[in-house]
């Protein structure tokens, strides 16, 4: 009886779905970086203006407050101003220290006074200059002290 | 010794087009979110004194830059002052007050105008968009042959909010 050789076949590891993969995971990870950045609330309308610069390096320690309006489809206001804050919470913002308070209470369980983290404020273009000055006055009695307002970089 | 002939014809090795159309798309979908999908965002940095009774703290130098914004009923802008001096309204207000700011200033590379501080001072209910506005116009201008932002005036802070009630 005549035995067959079998050659060992070399498997041929296929390319394709490797590279797939990795492209994969590339626009994954890139679209989860986009998010984490922002943190935006797309319900606020930035105001735009050229020379807006973001900061070279960048922030250790941030607070990102959004204040802007809830806006139907035609961008019609539906509601006073509001702070938009963590998972859909809505606060007017003439009673957002509670939230501040907490977040300074926060920031003190990382090891982090509040005197170091930067508010950054991001507001709807249409929000009244005093809101947002008030916005700073409840950070300022809750401990901050370091403010950023941001603004859209306008492409020319 | 029999040879066995091998039946088989040497095949045409056809590439395989599902792949190919599969990285294709890949491809397509990488490129896409490489466009930027959120405008990119600056910010300036900005200060408000704590407090009203931060006047004669520290006396400094050079003369205080106030900058009122009157706004009317509806948050537009009414008028711009510059040290009580009235630059008008609308946008050329604007760049007339940076022009001002760079009168004021002489050389914006001196170092002696690091210390400079301008306070804006603005009615309640003014729209946001022209603090942003008249910040920008302080704080320094786009050079339009380099694109580089030639900074004039670093330190900017607000007045303490003027309330609807005691009166614009």
């Amino acid at each position: 009886m005549r035995i067959k050789k079998k050659e060992a076949a070399i498997a041929d590891v296929d390319m394709t779905p490797m590279i797939d993969i990795v492209f994969q995971l590339i626009a994954f990870f890139m679209v989860i970086t986009n998010f984490e950045n922002t943190r935006a609330d797309e319900r606020v309308k930035l105001p735009k203006d050229e020379l807006a610069k973001p900061p070279e390096i960048a922030r250790e320690d941030d607070l990102l407050l959004n204040i802007g309006y809830i806006r139907n489809q035609q961008g019609e206001k539906q509601s006073d101003a509001l702070l938009f804050y963590g998972d859909g919470e809505t606060y007017p913002v003439l009673e957002i220290g509670p939230v501040l308070e907490r977040e300074v209470k926060y920031f003190k369980d990382l090891g982090t006074e509040a005197d170091d983290v930067t508010i950054v404020i991001r507001s709807d273009a249409e929000i009244p200059t005093g809101l947002v000055q008030e916005t700073i006055k409840f950070s300022q009695e809750a401990g901050f002290s370091k403010f950023a307002l941001k603004a859209t970089q306008k492409v020319e | 010794m029999k040879f066995r002939h091998s039946n088989k014809k040497a095949e045409k090795i056809e590439p395989q087009m599902a792949p190919m159309i599969d990285v294709v798309f890949q491809l397509l979908i990488f490129f896409m979110l490489t466009l930027k999908i959120i405008e990119p965002e600056g910010d300036f940095n900005i200060n408000m004194p704590i407090g009203q009774s931060q006047e004669s703290a520290s006396e400094p130098l050079l003369p205080d830059i106030k900058v009122r914004m009157v706004a009317t009923p509806d948050g537009d802008l009414a008028s711009l002052e510059l040290n009580r001096r009235k630059l008008g309204n609308g946008p050329e207000a604007f760049e007339r007050l940076n022009g001002e700011i760079l009168r004021i200033l002489g050389n914006p590379n001196d170092p002696a105008n690091a210390d400079i501080e301008v306070e804006l001072d603005a009615d309640y209910n003014l729209n946001y968009r022209y603090t942003v506005e008249a910040i920008s116009a302080v704080r320094g201008r786009l050079d339009p042959s380099s694109g580089q932002v030639v900074s004039y005036v670093e330190k900017i802070k607000f007045a303490p909010p003027r309330r609807p009630e005691a009166g614009g």
